[in-house]
Parts: structure tokens; C-alpha cells; sequence
């Protein structure tokens, strides 16, 4: 390597320069980070709320793994399962005085409510009462559809394979998980009351929750010891394969973002070329060895990129944690506008995907800027004679 | 054939430049000039704006290319050389002083010099020991951390004989170096220029307006009808 080359590397990246040159450095270092944030910004919300909202279905609707036991059958033991719940489920008709809604209505034990499943809910108890009549637990989204409240009377009109029963409940819980279209649509209710209402017409399940990483693993030993059992992706295969569509073509349009990124950087350095036309035509004429000129704008370019790709995931990844206020207080508020969206959800931080777009965009920067000073080599000599 | 006796030498040299009009006949500038320069000598070449000296000049250093002809330096056909081995034969071998003294804004008077020093094979450590040393025979041992516009006229210009000179070429090349300076700065310019090529051994080829510096050198040309001619 030419000893020129870190000389004139530093110099480009305004170490030892004048404030005009820092200035130039910083202005592109900012616009580059301030890009490469909002990229993995982006990517870290869409890829937590597609978790949060797989969650929610998981943890409160379907469980990991639900599980039909046949006759004769015993409940398995494994040590993947960390917890397993029975449940009873029926669809229904919601009658509040005003209004009615369609929902899912789920019998479960008390034990159901576990740790980590009231991690993904908050609940509103009532006031003790003395009804005798059957407890349920709908969602504040449902409350304010049905215009209704704790301690409220509804009719439940349930269908459970040809058996119709209809009952009177009183609202003895509110839930609220942070995911309107789930809240919309699910109660709970005592798994004895749903037993009691259809007996061995109830169609029922046991959900098993585990570890994600350890859930086909467990599906093919439950299956091997005869076991019929359906994830929660198969149970929801619509909802499932969007929330991972929109994932994919979510990465894909920050893959395409970070390309354009790429080009945009080395457009940086065509910039710093075009600028420096008469510097690099008399390093030219000292006798400079283009590819060492290139090599030095190459490396500086490079080095502003790098810097600006750490300090941008860096910065994504402070808002990402800083979201969950802001999201809380969006929720708080209500807007109809995003009224679909789940804006409670855990922060996570896809590596993998925001190791895809950083490697692109350094990936097509690094090609593209290498690209781009070629045009190094064409600048003649003799031009820092006419330029000046 | 190798002509490993001269320094420079131009053979039947022809240049001609396309007409600013279009379909205009191409405007022929040099027609069949012939230069010979020994090693450590001084040529000057004179001539009126425009008759072509900075061209002849030019075509002298492997800076541009000519229609006809051929130019032999220390023995190599530089006309027909690439551009890989024209910047190695610039880089150790030639030196150059502009009206205007070209000189990096962004690096200060010594890693100007450092820069050229670095560009001709030197270590970090040489260059910078060079640059010192040859800076202090132009008088600018006090101003090696400054940066051009923080230097006066006649002080780029010592910069930039300094720049020339520092990895000892054979040939200074030097195109109105006193040009843009004030007759007091042109002087000690010049003073310093024929001391330094003198001392050091350096041939120089001066391009300038000037008589009364042109006559310092061994021999005058110049340009006329497209013709050199010796004149002194």
C-alpha cells in the first residue's frame, strides 16, 4: 500500500481538515445514520408487533399447541410443555341491551391465567357479587362496542355443534390485551359453566404452551406417541401466513431502501470526486498512481459508511426500546385509525433481519463506490492546470 | 533505437488542436519541432500568447499527446509510454511549477511536499524528514504547518519548487512559475528557482514572457509560425 493512502484517507474524512471539510463529513455521516435508523426502525416495529400480534393469538386464543385426546388417552408428559390448560370453546352471539356481536367464548380453569399469559393482558375485576348468575370476562374493546360495563347483564345465545344454549352472565372481568381484533371477538368463561351448558357435545382441547423454538419439535414427539395435536400456525394458517408475508415484503422494501442507500453512497463519493477534480488531477500529475487516489476515496467513503451503519442501527435500536411509551400512549387514545393495529407489544430486535439490510447496504455501497471511482482514473493530469 | 545520451529529446513534433467552429480545419499549433537537452542544462522557451509554448512543453512531459513525433526521455520513448509508467516517470523523474502553485488547500506546506516525497517511494518517516529539509532551503522551516491560504503568493510558490524538487528529478518543468507574483516575489522566486536546479543539477525547461529571466537560462528558443527557433 502507498504511503499516501491513509494521509489522504484521514483528509477525506475531515481528520486534520478544515471545519468546511469536517462539516461536509458530518452532514453525510448524520443523513446516512439518520437513513440506516429509520430502516431498522422500521424493520424492529413491523417484526415486533407480527411477534406481538403472534403472541397474542398464541398465548390467549389458541395456545402453542392445542391438543385433542382420544378416548382412553392420557395426558402427555414431555419435558417441552410448560404448561398445559384445558379449554372448552364455543362460538356465540353477545346480546347487550343495544347491541349484539358474534364472539368466541372461551371455558377455561382458573389456573389458565398464568404468569405468562398475564404478561399479554391486563384485567379489571369487578366488585365482589352475589349473582348467581355465570361470570364472564370480556374485553374493554367488546365493553365499549356493546356499551357496557363491569358488573353488566348480557345474553349469550352459544352453538356448540347442533346444541343451542342461550344464558344470561354477568361481566365480571374486563381484559384488555392491547389487540383490538382479538379483543373483539374472544370471552372467557368458567370451563365448568360450558361443561355444564353442552356436556360431551362442548368441543374441547387441551393448549399447551412451550418454548417457540422447542414447538415442532414437540408437535412430532407428541404425533410419534400417537398424539393429535395442531399449532397455533395451523389453527390460524390465514393469520399466519400474512403475518409472515407482511414480514417478508416488509425486509423486502428495506432491502430495496438499503440498495437505494447504497446508490445514494456512492453517489456521496462521485460528489467528493467531482469536488475534488483539480486535487486528484495534481496528485495525478505528482505522478500518483490513480488506484492509490481511488483506493483512498474508497476507503474514506467506506469508513463513512461503516461509522454511519453502526451509529444508525445503534440509534434504531434506542428508539425500538423508546417506542413502548409512545405506543402506550397511542393506545391510550384510541384512534380509530389504528384501531387494527397492536400497539402493546414486547420490543425484539430481528438480528437476522437487520443483518440482511445492513449487509446489503454495505454490501451495494461498497460495490457501487468502487464502481463509481473509476472515474478517478479518467481525470487527466493536466486538468488541474485548466481548473485553476 | 535508445538515445541514452540526452536527456530530452523531440523529434519532428507536430500538434494541432480542433477548430472551436464546426468544420473548421484543426488549428496547427506546432509543426515539425526538434529539441535536444542535456542533463543538468537550462532551456527557456519564449514566445508570444498563444504560439504555443505551454503546448510544447506539455508534450516535453508526457502531459499530452502529439499528432507526429516522437519524445525520448533518458533513453525511453515517453510518447509512446502508458499511463501506468507515465505517472511512474513523473513521480521520480520530473518535477513541475505552474503560474498558479497547484498546491492541496486540505494539507498544510509540509504534507504538500511530504505528499510528492510519498509519491515517489519514500517512507512515511523519509518523506516528512525530506520535506523538512528541503522546506528550510526555501526558507520555510517556520511554515510547515501551514496550510495554503494561510501562505502568501510568493510562499505557495517556494512550496510548490520545493514540491518539484523534492525526490531530486532530472528535469524541473516550470510553465510561467513567476507569473502570478509581484515583481519583488518573482524575483526571489526566481532567484531561488536557478539556485536550487544549479545546485541540485536539475535540467530545467522554463516556459515564460519574461527576457530578462529566460536569458538566465543556457539556451533560448522560441516559438514562432509554429517553429522553434534558437535565439541565445
Amino acid at each position: 500500500m502507498n504511503a499516501i493512502t491513509p494521509l489522504l484517507t484521514r483528509r477525506k474524512l475531515g481528520i486534520g481538515a478544515n471545519r468546511a471539510s469536517k462539516r461536509r463529513v458530518f452532514f453525510n455521516l448524520i443523513l446516512i445514520t439518520l437513513v440506516v435508523a429509520v430502516l431498522v426502525l422500521a424493520q424492529i416495529f413491523v417484526v415486533s408487533m407480527s411477534r406481538g400480534i403472534a403472541d397474542k393469538w398464541a398465548y390467549l386464543a389458541d395456545g402453542h399447541l392445542q391438543l385433542y385426546l382420544g378416548p382412553g388417552q392420557e395426558l402427555p408428559t414431555h419435558p417441552n410443555i410448560d404448561s398445559i390448560e384445558e379449554v372448552g370453546e364455543v362460538n356465540a352471539l353477545l346480546y347487550s341491551p343495544d347491541k349484539n356481536q358474534m364472539v368466541r367464548v372461551k371455558g377455561v380453569e382458573s389456573t389458565y391465567f398464568s404468569k405468562r399469559r398475564l404478561e399479554q393482558l391486563s384485567i379489571r375485576v369487578g366488585e365482589a357479587s352475589t349473582s348467581t348468575l355465570a361470570r364472564i370476562m370480556i374485553s374493554t374493546t367488546l365493553a365499549d362496542q356493546l356499551s357496557v360495563s363491569l358488573g353488566d347483564r348480557l345474553a349469550l345465545m352459544m352453538v356448540s355443534n347442533d346444541a343451542i344454549r342461550a344464558q344470561l352472565c354477568i361481566i365480571d372481568a374486563l381484559y384488555d390485551s392491547g389487540y383490538r381484533e382479538l379483543d373483539g371477538q374472544l370471552i372467557y368463561c368458567d370451563l365448568s359453566f360450558v361443561k355444564r351448558l353442552f356436556g360431551t357435545g362442548l368441543a374441547s382441547s387441551w393448549e399447551i404452551l412451550t418454548e417457540k423454538g422447542n414447538l415442532n419439535a414437540l408437535k412430532d414427539d407428541l404425533e410419534r406417541a400417537g398424539y393429535l395435536s395442531t399449532t397455533w400456525k395451523e389453527q390460524n394458517a390465514a393469520l399466519s401466513s400474512n403475518l409472515d408475508t407482511s414480514r417478508q415484503a416488509v425486509l423486502a422494501v428495506m432491502v430495496v431502501v438499503a440498495i437505494l442507500c447504497g446508490y445514494f453512497i456512492s453517489e456521496l463519493s462521485a460528489q467528493m470526486v467531482e469536488d475534488d477534480k483539480a486535487r486528484i488531477a495534481t496528485l495525478h500529475l505528482m505522478g500518483a498512481d490513480p488506484r492509490t487516489v481511488r483506493t483512498a476515496y474508497w476507503r474514506a467513503v467506506m469508513a463513512i459508511t461503516v461509522v454511519s451503519l453502526t451509529l444508525g442501527t445503534l440509534l434504531g435500536i434506542l428508539c425500538a426500546r423508546l417506542l413502548p411509551p409512545l405506543l402506550a400512549h397511542l393506545s391510550a387514545r384510541s384512534y380509530s385509525a389504528l384501531s387494527f393495529y397492536l400497539l402493546d407489544f414486547p420490543i425484539r430486535i430481528p438480528v437476522l433481519d437487520v443483518s440482511i439490510i445492513i449487509s446489503v447496504l454495505l454490501l451495494v455501497s461498497a460495490i457501487s463506490v468502487h464502481l463509481s471511482l473509476k472515474r478517478v482514473a479518467s481525470i487527466e493530469p493536466l486538468s488541474c492546470v485548466r481548473f485553476d | 533505437m535508445k538515445r541514452s545520451t540526452e536527456l530530452l529529446h523531440l523529434q519532428h513534433i507536430a500538434k494541432s488542436f480542433p477548430s472551436t467552429q464546426r468544420g473548421g480545419e484543426p488549428i496547427q499549433i506546432l509543426e515539425s519541432i526538434d529539441l535536444t537537452m542535456e542533463r543538468s542544462h537550462a532551456i527557456a522557451i519564449t514566445g508570444n500568447s498563444g504560439s504555443g509554448k505551454s503546448t510544447l512543453l506539455q508534450i516535453a512531459a508526457g502531459l499530452l499527446g502529439c499528432d507526429h513525433g516522437d519524445v525520448w526521455f533518458e533513453g525511453e520513448l515517453l510518447s509512446r509510454m502508458d499511463g501506468r509508467s507515465l505517472s511512474q516517470v513523473r513521480s521520480r523523474r520530473m518535477g513541475f511549477i505552474f503560474q498558479a502553485s497547484l498546491l492541496l488547500e486540505d494539507f498544510t506546506a509540509s504534507e504538500n511536499v511530504q505528499i510528492a516525497a510519498m509519491i515517489g517511494g519514500s517512507t512515511k518517516a523519509e518523506a516528512k524528514a525530506k520535506a523538512a529539509e528541503i522546506l528550510a532551503l526555501v526558507g520555510l522551516s517556520n511554515r510547515l504547518g501551514h496550510r495554503p491560504d494561510q501562505l502568501s503568493g510568493g510562499e505557495k510558490q517556494r512550496v510548490a519548487i520545493a514540491r518539484a524538487l523534492v525526490n531530486e528529478p532530472s528535469i524541473l518543468f516550470a510553465d510561467e512559475p513567476t507569473g502570478s507574483l509581484d515583481e519583488g516575489n518573482a524575483a526571489m522566486v526566481e532567484e531561488l528557482l536557478f539556485s536550487l536546479v544549479r545546485t541540485k543539477g536539475v535540467a530545467l525547461m522554463l516556459v515564460t514572457h519574461n527576457p530578462a529571466f529566460a536569458s538566465r537560462c543556457d539556451e533560448v528558443y522560441r516559438i514562432s509560425d509554429r517553429m522553434l527557433e534558437a535565439i541565445g
